[in-house]
């Protein structure tokens, strides 16, 4: 058997999935959600790499370098937030998440 | 074909192997060879003579936090260096300028972080 | 090999003024502290304002930059300035209210300045990557912007939800992105284009509809619109309104150029979920609202049920549609810039106040607060004469010319609905006993207000001014 396009869309939808159910199911840590968010964008680039290879076109791993980049710097951001949400609320459990409602 | 791309990994599939067979060895020998007394005091924490004085899973200080925050942005953002050098003959001028202001950029967010003195541990 | 000539310094004057700009501010801030902080804010009021006439007084013709990556057209350049605007004006309302606070960072003015760049690329994003790094320059200020107010432990939450919510829709765009860039090959909107002409198969729709739920986190439409009642609560006033006044502007101007440059040649497929995503929007936007007590919650709703009658507009897909769109996002900055600063003027000795039930007795108080306040209520209700009803007024045209007759029918219906809950703020100004509470209206407040209260009055008695401009925006994407 070989390994073709379809293989490496599904392996990248499936983790596009998981990641996806991991942000709505998770009820424990804010640290997986962006776990979760990570592995959207991973999936999103193996698609594009893939594309990238099969259609002989630079373009897709452009694209994928640039989303690396860019995922780094809002891992960051994300990263500082919770900190300073930690630091006012003392919990970073998802359920405590709750101060506005309505 | 599957001969040329075995011939061409050949090198490395040696190398893997000769990994593992030496791994192997120095994982296995000790059991076989080695002279055993178990001990409880084996089996604990070390620190220099003393007892732990406390669970070695503790919490990180969050200041390393911010340590690594800052790192990772530089460290990813030096991977747009290399596809860059490895063209840079056929980019020309425009290439060369486009790199420096984009380093230009990052040593003023440099300066920044500096100047807010988020690198000091204190 | 690529292109290496360096693009024309004026085809990217707004954004190269902004650039610059931001870096040097960055720089004089670190190195002068809070010292030069009123320096910091009225350079960056300065540079939105610079960048806005920049734009203004570029040529009509369309141009392209960087390898056809970025486009300046007429439609960029009404989108940009009227986002340049609302911007500044927010920026304006931000001052005022930092002279009241202890703690003054010096890197709002600059975040908004940088966030302002994301929108003015996301703007004159012609392919997909521009989008993408477009959207997250000004998405990654913007959820800093949320939570900047440090100690406040409301403001980090809601930085924390625009945070994660945000990124998964970034994600959620991007994984359409690969999809069609996988499935046509390219990612310029123009490739798209020709791609699509021959007809779209599963693999490009799945694509759209990711890309497409991605772009209605960001202008937050229904049912992606879960983040906007609380991060509108949480934030600091002044940067509420620039979430609502400019980000949404520039995300719409986004998703109107991906469905019409990119995908317009196979307009009936997404124009069903555009309907479906538009009344949804008008319904909740109308229905959530009445509940509300606390008014920038109550703006947050009002925000939702104001991006679904922009969408009638788009759902249209016609010139005439975009033409709608384009006068209704313009009316629709100056209304929440005016409303915003109202809010940011419910400031009473002790600290700012933000239920409804505070303004009563406001127009015995404070006649002329009162009666802008009034004035902007009736607009966004689309009371006629004002601005409001006329932004209706033109997309719900443009969707009847379209055929979409029941669409436009649901529209009417919401916004009768909606105009309750605006006429009650009105009903507590006006016919609600209370004391006089609020300090008096600083310079800056006054002038916002006096601003967008005059811009809100004159263009529902002359709106042939910005009807002209947005038509030959309209006709520059076709």
């Amino acid at each position: 058997m070989t390994i073709g396009l379809t293989h490496y869309l599904t392996v990248a939808a499936i983790l596009f999935t998981l990641g996806v159910f991991g942000i709505f199911l998770n009820r424990k840590n804010i640290i997986l959600i962006m776990m979760c968010v990570e592995l959207i964008l991973l999936a999103v680039n193996i698609n594009l790499v893939a594309f990238s290879a099969f259609r002989g076109d630079i373009l897709g791993q452009v694209y994928a370098l640039l989303i690396l980049t860019v995922a780094a710097a809002e891992a960051a951001i994300g990263l500082a937030i919770l900190v300073v949400y930690y630091r006012n609320r003392g919990t970073i459990a998802v359920e405590d998440v709750n101060m506005m409602r309505g | 074909m599957v001969n040329d791309l075995l011939s061409a990994y050949l090198p490395l599939a040696i190398f893997i192997g000769v990994a593992v067979v030496i791994g192997l060895a120095l994982l296995i020998s000790p059991f076989l060879i080695a002279y055993q007394q178990p001990d409880p005091e084996k089996l604990s924490a070390y620190e220099c003579g003393f007892n732990a004085f406390d669970d070695a899973r503790m919490t990180f200080d969050v200041r390393y936090y911010l340590v690594a925050l800052l790192f990772i942005i530089f460290d990813l953002e030096v991977a747009f260096l290399f596809p860059w050098a490895v063209t840079f003959g056929a980019l020309g001028w425009f290439g060369f300028w486009s790199m420096m202001i984009f380093l230009g950029v990052l040593t003023i967010g440099f300066i920044y972080e500096w100047k807010k003195g988020a690198l000091e541990w204190d | 090999m690529m292109a290496t000539a360096l693009p024309s310094i004026l085809t990217i004057l707004p954004e190269l003024v902004l650039a610059t700009g931001a870096l040097f501010l960055i720089l004089t801030g670190a190195f002068q502290g809070t010292r030069s902080i009123n320096l910091v804010n009225g350079a960056a009021f300065a540079i939105l304002v610079v960048a806005a006439i920049a734009t203004v007084f570029q040529t009509s013709e369309t141009q392209t930059a960087f390898n056809g990556s970025f486009v300046v057209d007429d439609f960029a350049r009404f989108m940009k300035v009227v986002t340049l605007l609302g911007a500044a004006a927010t920026l304006a309302l931000a001052i005022d209210e930092m002279s009241r606070q202890l703690q003054k960072p010096f890197e709002l003015a600059i975040l908004v300045l940088l966030s302002s760049l994301g929108m003015l690329l996301m703007i004159s994003a012609n392919d997909l990557i521009a989008l993408y790094l477009g959207l997250e320059l000004s998405s990654l200020a913007l959820y800093v912007l949320a939570a900047i107010d440090r100690h406040n432990a409301k403001a980090s939450e809601a930085g924390l939800k625009y945070f994660v919510l945000g990124a998964l829709s970034s994600g959620m765009l991007l994984y359409g992105a690969s999809l069609i860039y996988g499935f046509t090959g390219t990612v310029s909107f123009a490739g798209i284009a020709a791609a699509v002409k021959g007809g779209s198969g599963p693999g490009l729709m799945f694509g759209l509809v990711f890309l497409l739920a991605g772009l209605a986190f960001k202008i937050s439409a229904v049912p992606f619109h879960m983040w906007t009642p609380d991060v509108y609560e949480g934030a600091p006033t002044p940067v509420t309104a620039y979430f609502a006044a400019t980000n949404k502007i520039a995300a719409m101007a986004l998703t109107t150029r991906v469905l019409i440059q990119a995908f317009g040649t196979d307009a009936a497929e997404w124009r069903q979920i555009l309907v479906f995503i538009s009344i949804a929007s008008m319904g909740l936007g109308a229905f959530a609202a009445i509940g509300q007590r606390n008014i920038k919650r109550l703006m947050a709703y009002s925000s939702i049920s104001h991006v679904g009658y922009a969408l009638v507009g788009l759902s249209a897909g016609t010139q005439d549609g975009v033409n709608g769109v384009l006068v209704y996002m313009a009316i629709y900055m100056a209304m929440t810039v005016g409303t915003f600063g109202c809010i940011v003027a419910m400031r009473t000795k002790d600290g700012s106040v933000e239920t409804i039930d505070d303004l009563s007795g406001l127009a015995r108080s404070q006649p002329a607060f009162a009666f802008v306040l009034m004035v902007l209520m009736f607009s966004l209700a689309g009371v006629p004469p004002l601005a409001g009803f006329w932004a209706k007024w033109y997309v719900f045209s443009a969707a009847v010319d379209a055929g979409l007759v029941p669409l436009a029918v649901i529209g009417f219906l919401t916004s009768v609905v909606g105009a309750y809950y605006y006429l009650r703020i009105v009903r507590v100004m006006y016919f609600d006993d209370g004391p006089a509470r609020f300090v008096p209206l600083s310079g800056v407040l006054r002038a916002v207000l006096a601003v967008c209260g005059i811009v809100v009055i004159l263009f529902g008695l002359l709106p042939s001014p910005i009807v002209m401009a947005a038509g030959a925006a309209a006709k520059s994407l076709f």
